[in-house]
């Protein structure tokens, strides 16, 4: 039994983690065909696994409707919202737009999906503000200098931080858009670059213990 | 699309976003009903992507038309992450969870490499050897550049004590840093901004005539409940005082 339940999983893992690893670096059309399956057969295995998030999010609604818990009758909106979505879809075959403009599944998406998506999204902004103001109370100089850098680039996007740029630091005969780019082209990118690089060799090496059997822990207990 | 239909979208658009709007006043019915829409709405968009552009051309068509049997292996697997709804037999979701976990860690390694770590390192060193062709300032940004990589390096690099010239250096790169994340947070602030015109937009699209000025009535009603609300609430509040001093 312990062959079935963790040797060969761990053996999957080996062999597809190697076989994807070294098929990378082989400039031949096997090499090439695999890596093309390989991704084909991982979008499939991706797509099982959000009908699994999917089937757990409708049992966990399910469950608050059965039980009548507090705010039960919200959870038949996750079944409705979905329901809006999925029934346009089949009457269309999955498709928003046809000779005579916007299906029904793409009326749905203009005006359902869409607008609580953004919204969602947008509600954030005034968090952000707020959240910002917290930050922003500068303790020290560090603080200071992410501060002037957000504040640089939040004034130099808006029309009014443009005009107040130009009366003030005019004179310096440098635009907010040029201390904007130079910002984002130089000094971020050089703190960008030492974080990249620092996560480049975390993910690979988490990738060698993953491969190699020493982290296993997403395999779940026996 | 008829323009019935174009009007009826612009209400109930109008309608979600106001709904979500509202949780800024104060948490309410209307926010949470609008949630969890976006809850339900969001997982049945995704299913019909993954329905119409994976399983329909990838392992219905391959399976039924193509008689390409190769297929059921990844469907094998992904079906087999779908026992971990049963605790006895859970563990064959293992070999779906594994075949996602080698393949991933497969392709993370020379996509790491290459791109946040040969690229990243030839960036910086590029721009040195070219300085003959170079203006001045041109020289000191890549300079800059180095420096401040070299900086942030140092600041993550826990393999020797961070004191002495290790830590002025250290604390440099420190304030590379704050540059980055101040210049990310500023984007994220603007990007999340940028979407609030955009609602704001469509708000007052459909505040026109031609929409019967859905986006004022929906406001108005919404006005009107909470002000039905606070009162009905305040009375409410009172009487439940008065019991208790009964």
């Amino acid at each position: 039994m312990k062959l079935i339940k963790k040797q060969i999983p761990l053996a999957i893992v080996f062999v597809f983690g190697v076989l994807t690893l070294i098929s990378y670096y082989i400039p031949h059309k096997k090499s090439v065909d695999f890596m093309e399956m390989m991704n084909k057969w991982e979008n499939i295995v991706a797509a099982f696994a959000f009908f699994l998030g999917l089937i757990s999010l409708f049992y966990s609604h399910y469950s608050k409707i059965a039980r009548k818990v507090d705010g039960w009758g919200y959870s038949l909106f996750v079944y409705i919202g979905f329901l809006a979505m999925v029934v346009p879809a089949i009457y269309c075959h999955g498709k928003q737009m046809d000779a005579a403009g916007k299906t029904a599944l793409g009326w749905s998406f203009s005006f359902i999906y869409n607008p609580l998506s953004a919204t969602m999204f947008a509600i954030l902004a005034f968090y952000i503000v707020s959240t910002a103001y917290r930050s922003f109370r500068i303790k020290s100089l560090q603080a200071f200098v992410l501060f002037v850098a957000a504040f640089i680039l939040i004034l130099g996007k808006v029309p009014l931080g443009q005009i107040i740029w130009t009366s003030v630091l005019g004179w310096t005969g440098a635009g907010v858009d040029q201390v904007i780019d130079w910002i984002m082209s130089y000094p971020a990118v050089a703190g960008k670059r030492g974080i990249m690089i620092g996560i480049a060799i975390g993910a690979v090496v988490t990738s060698f213990k993953i491969i190699f059997g020493i982290e296993r822990q997403y395999m779940g207990k026996d | 699309m008829s323009e019935t239909w174009m009007i009826a979208g612009a209400w109930i658009a109008a309608g979600l976003t106001i709904f979500l709007f509202s949780f800024l006043y104060k948490d309410n019915p209307f926010f949470k009903i609008a949630e969890h829409l976006y809850l339900g709405a969001g997982m049945g968009w995704w299913f019909q992507v993954y329905v119409y552009n994976i399983l329909g051309p990838k392992v219905w068509t391959p399976l039924v038309v193509n008689h390409d049997w190769m297929v059921l292996i990844p469907a094998v697997l992904g079906i087999s992450l779908v026992t971990q709804f049963i605790p006895k037999i859970s563990w064959i979701s293992r070999y779906g969870f594994t075949f996602l976990m080698g393949y991933g860690s497969g392709l993370a390694i020379p996509a790491s490499l290459s791109t946040d770590f040969i690229n990243q390192i030839g960036g910086t060193i590029k721009p040195l050897s070219m300085m003959a062709s170079m203006t001045p300032f041109a020289i000191f940004n890549s300079l800059l550049i180095a420096f401040g990589v070299v900086c942030v390096l140092f600041y993550f690099f826990f393999s020797v004590e961070h004191k002495g010239h290790v830590k002025t250096v250290s604390n440099i790169g420190i304030y590379f840093l704050m540059i980055y994340f101040g210049a990310a947070f500023g984007n994220t602030v603007m990007a999340r901004f940028s979407l609030l015109y955009g609602r704001f937009d469509d708000l007052y699209t459909f505040s026109d005539k031609h929409y019967f000025y859905a986006s004022q009535l929906i406001m108005l009603a919404m006005v009107v409940y909470f002000l039905v609300h606070n009162f009905m609430g305040k009375d409410k509040k009172e009487v439940t005082e008065d019991e208790a001093a009964g």
